[in-house]
């Protein structure tokens, strides 16, 4: 095998790693080499290192297939609607009468200092946790990224699949099939043979994410699901909230960052409660 | 400098090669021979390919694969119709840009006096 052809095998494959199709990952290849040869250079001269140029091209791609087709915002009925919601541990005030309505088709964001209740407003949201007073109003399907505790070590991802799709009735194929087109989408190709214990930090949010979004929710609740995500996975999460959101879906995140906020339906901004 | 540089030709790249595109049809070697003639720096490949993809993916620019007599095969890209229409709306907003470039830029030391001392 010759360098260049070297080269273009090793940018076939982090490409199909970064979630590029197959086909279209050995046509781009080969289009690469046979430009780089027309032009009378090394291809790794031309572009550079194989794995860095794969993640350039499949962000090229993610990003401009995200730009061409912005669907009209449909808003839908309400999805989740809280009301005068409180928590309170002991004599301790987490959260103060907070009110939100969230319809499908809207992205809110909860933004806020540590310890100012965001992940308990997530887990009262979810139900996994109760509020002191106050109402909670939900739709029936919610998909639920919590921060931790959300995947199971010594399972592979599409085991993962399997029995989280089991738990919302569907079988096994079906399961697999749509837990791996999500990952796809979130730039991540899971590998049949690696359990979550051996995937980075940021892969086992993507987990996270997908088992989330598994059930095609119309409510979808992620808590900083971009801890351990690099920059441009970063931008590809925010690129999947939009999408959910323009699929119908409510999408509620908690962030401590700030980066764009511009976006959302409804920034909901959490105050330090100090004891009383 | 050559680092500034950069990274303002990054943000322009796209409309610089829609530009030279509605001129005429062209290969990506002969692009970026055309940028370099223009005065700017050598674009690197992994910064002019990937611009490409993505306004072909855009559906800005169609590419064709044309046999060589002599050689390789060479790809070539060419404006559709949305292109056009994109040179014309992005060069008007360009316009404007420098033009506000050019107001905030067209500042001189001398007409203040504060540097004479």
């Amino acid at each position: 095998m010759t360098s260049s052809q070297e080269w273009g095998a090793q940018l076939t494959t982090h490409l199909i790693e970064a979630g590029v199709e197959a086909e279209e990952a050995h046509k781009l290849a080969g289009d690469f080499l046979a430009e780089a040869q027309d032009a009378g250079q090394d291809p790794v001269g031309l572009y550079g290192p194989a794995m860095a140029y794969a993640s350039t091209i499949a962000q090229t791609i993610r990003t401009a297939t995200a730009a061409i087709a912005p669907l009209d915002r449909v808003r839908g009925p309400v999805v989740l609607r809280l009301s005068r919601v409180t928590k309170r541990y002991r004599r301790r005030t987490v959260l103060r009468g907070v009110d939100l309505t969230l319809r499908g088709g809207e992205v809110a964001a909860v933004v806020g200092a540590n310890g100012s209740g965001k992940s308990t407003l997530l887990n009262i949201c979810a139900g996994a946790t109760r509020a002191t007073s106050g109402t909670v109003e939900r739709a029936p399907r919610v998909g639920y990224a919590p921060q931790q505790h959300g995947v199971s070590p010594l399972l592979t991802a599409a085991e993962h699949f399997r029995l989280f799709g089991a738990v919302h009735g569907m079988n096994g194929r079906k399961s697999l099939a749509i837990g791996t087109h999500l990952s796809q989408q979130l730039g991540w190709r899971p590998r049949p043979d690696v359990i979550a214990a051996h995937l980075s930090g940021g892969t086992q949010q993507k987990l996270n994410v997908v088992l989330s979004e598994l059930n095609r929710p119309d409510l979808i609740l992620l808590d900083e699901p971009y801890q351990g995500f690099d920059q441009d996975s970063y931008l590809d999460f925010w690129d999947q909230v939009f999408k959910w959101r323009d699929a119908g879906a409510g999408v509620l995140v908690v962030t401590h960052l700030l980066h764009d906020l511009e976006r959302v339906d409804h920034l909901l901004e959490l105050p330090r409660v100090d004891e009383s | 400098m050559e680092q500034m540089r950069q990274q303002w030709l990054h943000g322009f790249l796209d409309l610089c090669l829609l530009s030279l595109l509605a001129e005429r049809r062209d290969y990506g070697r002969g692009l970026a021979e055309r940028l370099a003639a223009a005065g700017f720096d050598e674009v690197p490949g992994g910064t002019l390919y990937p611009s490409l993809l993505r306004l072909e993916k855009q559906g800005l620019v169609r590419t064709e694969w044309e046999p060589s007599t002599s050689g390789p095969r060479r790809k070539y890209y060419e404006l559709t119709s949305e292109g056009r229409d994109a040179v014309v709306e992005r060069t008007q907003g360009w316009e404007g840009f420098r033009a506000a470039m050019d107001a905030v830029t067209a500042f001189e030391w001398a007409s203040t006096g504060e540097r004479s001392s």
